[in-house]
């Protein structure tokens, strides 16, 4: 059982850096998901820590032991690859004893540790097989059997979902969650699908560019990502941005575009007023909008026109035009029959309501 | 047009080729074409020839069935010095360029400074005529002006009559081929070895696998395929080895180093007996196709076995 710290780390390969200043600590037992899109320096970022990359700045330490010159086999760590990287030519049996025969343990001590291993996999019927002979699914399964045999410190997973088609996927994420119950090993899970990040972190980090744009618990990122990308990166359909004009006086904002202008009162005021004759940009997500007709007192209401409706059968997205910018709205009852060109009445909760700088992309605050 | 108009019970006749089929055929043609005059041909004059009294004194090619094989097989010579000389030759020529093709390959996949030039120097033999190699490395061993026996005396060692002895002469052939032959098998290697995927490698590492381990249950094993078309395609060609020991040794001393191909040449070219040197070739040709069927049956199954 270990604690992961990760204090100023960075990869350059030459004048390129991959990734900078990596500050991050992971508690014992925690499972952390690394998230960001492709080569925002996750992947990276990960091998490091496995030892597979070297540390080109800071310090990486693995259950209170600084591991920048260790080589892989000494961290006590074991990692799931996106193509599971399994031996082609050996047995899943053999597969998994690998690991176990290179540190010389006793063959009894062997079949004990892969018994326990198949029956929490469910792949016992497996053992005298090749790899190329299971699916994408029992391969994974093997992978992750691979690391559970060595019963390490940390366990990495770097994309292990990636290459599963999408009902396979949903599954397998369901079984990781399960497996992680049972055995609750310090984890981090690289990956670039928000939905895997949202469902297994008890943290996730949101990366970009190499660099990281924050650290929070999957609500926190939902309900107060830190800057624009964050908010467009998690959730799903994405956050809808408008660039907004900020207009005050002492009671109140306004902000403004072409076809809308809301005013807010209170806190949301007293972050716009300092902005007061500037652009910011204006965020909301599609589940956030609500439809005409919401009694809710207290909403911000904008006029749109609807353009295009998407029937997904449990609900509707729709995509509605407000000035020269498209606003998607999601969670609209399916039953619902609206005529392109409808003239609809949307209102917002201001909590519900985050403001961006136009420029750095930081969240506005007081 | 209505579906009425149309015969569905009497769909036109497919024709024997299609104009894919006739496309294919006239690209192939040429190549097909010189394969069967300059291969296919030679190869029935020559099976044609071993069957008959073949040689200049004789004009009248006179049928003779199997009396050439037979000459050839009950020859002690060819079943006791040339057969075994062939295959050890073999063996031995293509298990040490293997082996040591395998390590260069190893080194040169590693990143150190110079590689490049590591590497070209390394595959210099390979850009050596085989002629001009084996001319040179029998001066290297000539008894008298030899560098060899030069540094054995410089060092207190007896100089040897290399040439002049069956197993040194013998020896002094496999050094050329395989200092020849090793390079290709390095370059082929080092191009399987490259395009091995590197996460098993990484697996591996972490999996706490030392150096030994992973050459013996990674690398090797997923070289296989490559090794084992490397061996079939080298097994045969050095089975057909005829310039370097025919350059080194002339088959001498006393016909004791000669192969196959030098015991064909000789009986065709310097008896002047066409239809026994046909006749010999003919049941070289017979043995390479049973022992490379056999070689890549076997090695097949090797290679199998680590998919």
């Amino acid at each position: 059982m270990a604690e992961v710290i990760l204090k100023n780390v960075g990869k350059s390969y030459g004048t390129v850096v991959a990734v900078r200043d990596v500050n991050l600590t992971i508690a014992d037992e925690e499972f952390v998901v690394l998230v960001g899109p492709s080569g925002c320096g996750k992947s990276t970022t990960l091998r490091m820590v496995a030892g597979l990359e070297e540390i080109t700045a800071g310090v990486i330490a693995i259950g209170g032991k600084v591991v920048n010159e260790l080589p892989p086999k000494d961290r006590d760590i074991a990692m799931v690859f996106q193509n599971y990287a399994l031996y082609q030519h050996m047995t899943v049996r053999d597969n998994l004893a690998f690991g176990l025969r290179n540190r010389k343990v006793p063959e009894a001590e062997i079949d004990k540790q892969i018994a326990y291993a198949v029956k929490m996999l469910g792949i016992e019927p497996l053992l005298e097989r090749r790899p190329r002979q299971l699916s994408g699914g029992q391969q994974q399964r093997v992978a992750l059997g691979r690391c559970l045999v060595r019963n390490p410190k940390v366990f990495l997973f770097d994309e292990p979902l990636s290459n599963l088609d999408a009902q396979l996927r949903s599954q397998m994420r369901l079984e990781l969650k399960e497996l992680r119950k049972r055995v609750p090993t310090t984890s981090i899970y690289v990956t670039h699908d928000q939905v895997e990040a949202m469902t297994l972190g008890d943290r996730i980090v949101v990366m970009k560019d190499g660099l990281v744009q924050q650290v929070g618990s999957p609500l926190d990122l939902y309900r107060r990502p830190a800057n624009r990308f964050v908010a467009g990166f998690i959730g799903s359909p994405a956050m809808n941005f408008i660039d907004v004009k900020v207009d005050a006086t002492d009671t109140q904002a306004t902000v403004a575009a072409d076809g809308l202008s809301l005013s807010f009162t209170g806190q949301k005021a007293a972050t716009l007023r300092a902005h007061a004759g500037k652009t910011v940009v204006m965020g909301v997500r599609p589940q956030h909008l609500l439809l005409d007709g919401a009694d809710a007192s207290g909403l911000v209401r904008f006029a749109a026109r609807l353009s295009t409706s998407e029937q997904l059968g449990d609900q509707q997205l729709l995509d509605l035009r407000v000035g020269g910018t498209v606003v998607r709205v999601s969670g609209i009852d399916p039953s619902l029959t609206l005529a392109e060109g409808t003239e609809l009445k949307l209102g917002a909760v201001p909590d519900n309501v985050h403001f961006f700088d136009a420029e750095g992309g930081q969240v506005l605050t007081t | 047009m209505t579906l009425s108009a149309i015969d569905l019970d009497h769909p036109p006749k497919r024709r024997l080729f299609g104009e894919r089929q006739r496309f294919m055929l006239l690209l192939i043609a040429p190549a097909a074409a010189a394969l069967a005059f300059f291969q296919i041909l030679p190869i029935m004059t020559g099976a044609n020839a071993s069957f008959r009294d073949w040689s200049l004194h004789d004009p009248q090619m006179t049928w003779v069935g199997f009396k050439h094989y037979v000459y050839v097989l009950t020859d002690a010579g060819f079943v006791w010095t040339v057969m075994p000389n062939t295959i050890f030759f073999m063996v031995i020529s293509v298990a040490c360029s293997l082996v040591f093709g395998l390590a260069l390959a190893l080194l040169l996949n590693r990143n150190f400074p110079g590689r490049a030039v590591v590497q070209t120097i390394l595959l210099l033999p390979l850009m050596v005529a085989p002629v001009v190699a084996a001319i040179m490395i029998r001066w290297m061993f000539n008894d008298q002006f030899g560098i060899v026996n030069v540094v054995l005396e410089l060092v207190g060692l007896p100089g040897q009559p290399w040439l002049a002895q069956r197993w040194t002469a013998f020896s002094v052939i496999l050094f050329a081929d395989i200092w020849l032959w090793t390079p290709w098998f390095a370059l082929l290697l080092l191009a399987g070895l490259q395009s091995l995927p590197r996460e098993p490698f990484e697996a591996a590492a972490i999996d706490g696998a030392s150096h030994w381990r992973v050459f013996r249950y990674l690398t090797v094993p997923m070289l296989r395929p490559v090794m084992v078309v490397c061996i079939v395609i080298r097994a045969i060609d050095a089975f057909r080895t005829f310039d370097i020991v025919w350059t080194i040794s002339q088959g001498g001393p006393a016909r004791s180093t000669e192969l196959f191909s030098i015991y064909a040449y000789i009986e065709a070219f310097q008896a002047m007996n066409f239809a026994r040197g046909s006749a010999a070739a003919m049941i070289g040709a017979a043995v390479i196709v049973v022992l490379a069927m056999i070689i890549f049956r076997v090695l097949n199954r090797w290679a199998e076995v680590s998919k």
